[in-house]
């Protein structure tokens, strides 16, 4: 069977419906952009930030097999097992036998994207490994069986009663808390003896430091660390593009990362891992899963520089208004509509049509990737590539075919201009018509624009000319 | 090579109206050209016009585009200017305007569009309007074609200092106040196809949009961008929204209302 | 070596761009250089950590005595606090959980974000016993205090040498429940820095 292309539009229109859950998600997301506006004025230096940060990036892209494989050398001087996966199946497998090695049934995790694109928890748990999701907002998508909504704040969609609701199933606590607080204190209690008895740990890794053969995770409530510290065995999963060349480099990023995403100077938690701590053993597995394909495409490459702050998702309005899940995909938002459709190109094919190309979000990106750019051209390819609806593709023909021909054009508009009380016949389409679904239709007129100049101008014209 | 870079030269002026201005607000277009004439410039509507080739290329069909890019370079090469009442229009043509071949005709075109306010700020560069009085609060939107693609705006998110073209021209209107809505530089969901595509939430933003504007005391919200307002009109009055549009030509061209 | 490190290498070196245009720029260091105790007790509060209160006559003890009235295992990872229990003794980093407070030495803190860096060698070896405490009291020294990021990173050779080093700016925190913001989610509850000098 073929693969359906995700329905955001149908998603979305759900979410909307839902206006206690939508409000708050526009304003508290809205809210963080206001508060990283706030950082950015603080800082006179933001541009040249984001410019630098921009650079280097791109610097190391260009050069990433070098900069991999002196991360390499280095990591493995430090102690560190590095791990090479291909796809999501390797590194699941890779993963899988090193916990099969230690015997490990239960591993503890911090936030991953990569693990979440790698379906990890789907292959390990019918093999027997218990895994526990430890940021408070991953935890709760993870007890409630969906994906992170946001890549910051994976349970933002969510408000305090549907938490105490997924809390008193699964934690047994009380229905009807309605404090944030009293919830989060629950999650501690109910992680702790987890987090004590865990085999094993697991991070991702938000930037990978060549020179020291390091890498560095952010976090806010101390999870990482505490799954890297607490158990002797830590696995951290990471991006092949998440490298930076020098450990001096980190300073431009760490500036931008906290107060792009949240508005924050800092996260709580820059952890600087560099080798395994004593009696413990530490393995990474650097994850391709398509990173290496997309570096090739022309148009797209740059959307690899991505530090995952979410600051674009913050200021979306579509997303701000339809929320991460409507995406159906592991990154929502406008740049998980220009990086969705590298896995999967007929699957995510609506995705770049679910904006506005407003340009918002290019402005925000620390690492200035040109998103809405990149939203433009990945329609363009998609729509050689045949991936779009038949509908669609029919009007826009048709459409084409009409504003080629003015006399075609002329008799369409004069068409409307006779059946004006009624609509115009392009406005009548079908495909047009959820126009009028939530909206009124424009109004009709006496004379078209056209019209009014040829009986107000033209004619003078020819008189003036005549005299002359 | 922009001739409305060079001073003293006299212009020759093609007027492009887009397709929704020509067929539902026909008045925006008119105040475009007699507030041009007023200005003492030379200004042709030619006839055969349709459509600059946006909403083909807007929907990645830019194949579809290539006839109405071809027929516009036709209809506006032999103009040393052209000029249009739409953002988003001269941001395709100046920035996007790629389905047909680029030959010296196509690169004249392009590099000599102007949207109005640009048009009227940096290359008129217009001192008043002794004509033009309107005592009422409005609320300026920027399309995000004007805003972030042809800046005619200074763009919240980047920190820069605060510039308005739109609004030093409105500021050169007797009468006229503003109001500041909380999220100016928010996208009001038009969007082109996306207004039907994404209908619900193309319909949120519009309604958010115009109730935000409603709210900071707008009894009218102005703009450079027809499109935008046709979409936020549609939405006010489905929502019950008491407020006016008018296109920032009609109030430079005197429009009393 | 696994196949497919060398297949990931190779396709990056057929799919990536010519490098020439993108040369690496220059080390930054960029912004506010002011290393002074006051900015970061600002930026402390900000992340919602806070300076140890002195009192006339107060040692550490005292202070922590005033301050964590309740607490019944103070562990010590300094040699010139005595505490109720020394770091060394921890076996395991699990035991560290029985901690209420922690005492550490930061070799280092950070004007800009109110930061305070440890390391392994601060925390004996046993790091999670900087997280599963549940109160943290961080002797720091305004002489040791870097002005931000760029310099702390250039400057510190920590960076360069431990195999794990912590930045905590403030408690553990989150805002993962309708957007509340709690201190002290998973890790420490509160931190607290006393200036020594």
């Amino acid at each position: 069977m073929k693969v359906k292309p995700v329905n955001h539009a149908k998603a979305a229109e759900a979410f909307i419906e839902d206006t206690a859950h939508m409000d708050f998600h526009d304003e508290r997301l809205w809210d963080l952009r206001q508060k990283r506006d706030e950082q950015m004025h603080l800082l006179p230096e933001w541009q040249d930030l984001r410019a630098r940060a921009s650079a280097i990036k791109e610097h190391t892209l260009a050069n990433l097999p070098e900069y991999l494989e002196q991360f390499e050398t280095n990591a493995k001087k430090n102690g560190i097992h590095v791990h090479w996966a291909a796809d999501g199946a390797e590194h699941n497998r890779i993963v899988g036998e090193i916990l099969e090695k230690h015997g490990a049934k239960s591993l503890i995790k911090s936030k991953s994207m990569v693990t979440e694109e790698c379906c990890m928890r789907e292959y390990l748990e019918p093999r027997g490994v218990v895994v526990t999701e430890t940021d408070l907002g991953e935890r709760i998508q993870q007890l409630d069986n969906q994906m992170p909504s946001h890549i910051v704040v994976p349970a933002v969609h969510k408000l305090i009663p549907d938490v105490a609701k997924i809390f008193a199933e699964h934690y047994h606590t009380d229905p009807n808390d309605n404090s944030a607080q009293s919830l989060a204190w629950q999650q501690r209690l109910a992680a702790r003896p987890v987090i004590l008895s865990a085999d094993a740990g697991m991070t991702g890794g938000n930037f990978v430091v060549a020179e020291t053969g390091s890498f560095v995770v952010c976090t806010n409530e101390g999870n990482a660390d505490l799954s890297a510290t607490v158990p002797g065995l830590h696995i951290a999963t990471i991006g092949i593009e998440r490298l930076v060349p020098r450990m001096a480099d980190m300073g431009v990023f760490i500036r931008m990362l906290s107060r792009s995403a949240l508005g924050s100077p800092i996260t709580q938690y820059t952890t600087h891992f560099r080798g395994p701590q004593k009696g413990s053993e530490m393995h990474v597995v650097l994850v391709d899963n398509g990173r290496s394909h997309r570096l090739g495409m022309e148009d797209f490459w740059t959307s690899l520089k991505c530090i995952r702050c979410g600051a674009c998702m913050n200021t979306c309005p579509v997303y701000r208004r339809s929320g991460g899940l409507s995406y159906g995909a592991v990154y929502s938002g406008p740049i998980g509509a220009i990086i969705d459709p590298t896995f999967n190109e007929r699957k995510y094919s609506t995705l770049p049509f679910a904006s506005t190309m407003n340009g918002s979000c290019t402005n925000v990106c620390p690492v200035k990737i040109n998103i809405h750019e990149q939203l433009y051209k990945w329609r363009r390819v998609l729509a050689e590539h045949h991936e779009l609806p038949f509908v669609k593709r029919e009007v826009m023909h048709m459409a084409g075919k009409i504003m080629g021909q003015p006399t075609l054009y002329r008799a369409a508009i004069n068409s409307t201009e006779a059946a004006l009380s009624t609509m115009p016949r392009f406005v009548l389409y079908n495909w047009l018509n959820p126009w009028g679904k939530h909206r009124e239709l424009p109004h009709p007129v006496k004379q078209t624009f056209h019209s009014w100049y040829k009986q107000n101008r033209l004619k003078t014209k020819k008189k003036e000319g005549e005299g002359a | 090579m922009r001739l409305a870079s060079l001073p003293g030269v006299r212009m020759k002026i093609g007027l492009f109206i887009p397709c929704y201005i020509d067929a539902f607000y026909p008045n925006a277009g008119i105040a475009t050209l007699e507030l041009l004439e007023k200005l003492g410039q030379d200004v042709d509507y030619p006839m055969n016009q349709t459509c600059c080739g946006q909403p083909m290329a807007n929907s990645g069909c830019n194949k579809d585009a290539a006839a109405a890019e071809a027929l516009f370079v036709k209809n506006f090469a032999k103009y040393d200017v052209i000029v249009m009442p739409s953002g988003s229009c001269t941001h395709h043509v100046r920035d996007n305007f790629d389905a047909i071949e680029q030959t010296d005709e196509v690169r004249h075109v392009r590099e000599n569009t102007f949207e109005l306010v640009e048009f009227l700020h940096d290359v008129l560069k217009v001192e008043d309007f002794p004509w033009a009085e309107f005592p009422h609060k409005v609320g300026l939107h920027n399309s995000c074609g004007t805003l972030r693609a042809l800046r005619t705006a200074s763009m919240s998110e980047l920190g820069e200092p605060f510039f308005s073209k739109p609004m030093d021209l409105l500021n050169k209107v007797r009468g006229i106040s503003f109001a500041t809505p909380k999220r100016p530089d928010e996208c009001c969901g038009f969007g082109g196809t996306f207004s039907v595509t994404e209908e619900a939430v193309s319909a949120k933003m519009g309604a958010d949009k115009v109730r935000d504007h409603h709210q900071a005391g707008a009894e009218y919200i102005v703009s450079a961008d027809t499109s935008c307002m046709m979409h936020q009109q549609g939405c006010a009055e489905r929502a019950g929204v008491p407020i006016r549009f008018i296109h920032i030509a009609e109030i430079l061209n005197g429009a009393r209302e | 070596m696994s196949p497919s490190r060398d297949a990931i290498l190779s396709r990056l070196r057929d799919n990536r761009p010519d490098p020439k245009p993108y040369p690496l720029p220059p080390v930054a260091r960029l912004g506010d250089m002011d290393n002074g105790q006051a900015r970061f007790e600002n930026s402390l509060q900000i992340l919602g950590g806070q300076v140890l209160e002195r009192q006339e006559g107060d040692t550490l003890a005292t202070a922590i005595a005033r301050r964590f009235p309740d607490s019944k295992i103070i562990c010590s990872a300094v040699p010139d606090f005595e505490g109720t229990i020394r770091i060394e003794e921890l076996g395991t980093p699990q035991q560290a959980a029985s901690v209420d407070v922690l005492v550490v030495r930061a070799p280092f803190g950070i004007a800009e974000m109110g930061s305070i860096y440890l390391s392994e060698a601060q925390l004996s070896d046993l790091n999670s016993a900087a997280h599963l405490t549940q109160h943290i009291v961080v002797i720091l020294s305004a002489k040791n205090l870097t002005a931000n990021m760029h310099t702390a990173y250039m400057d510190r050779p920590e960076f360069h040498t431990a195999k794990y080093g912590v930045l905590m700016s403030g408690p553990s925190a989150t805002a993962d429940i309708q957007g509340v913001l709690i201190r002290g989610a998973q890790g420490v509850r509160t931190l607290s820095v006393w200036w020594e000098d």
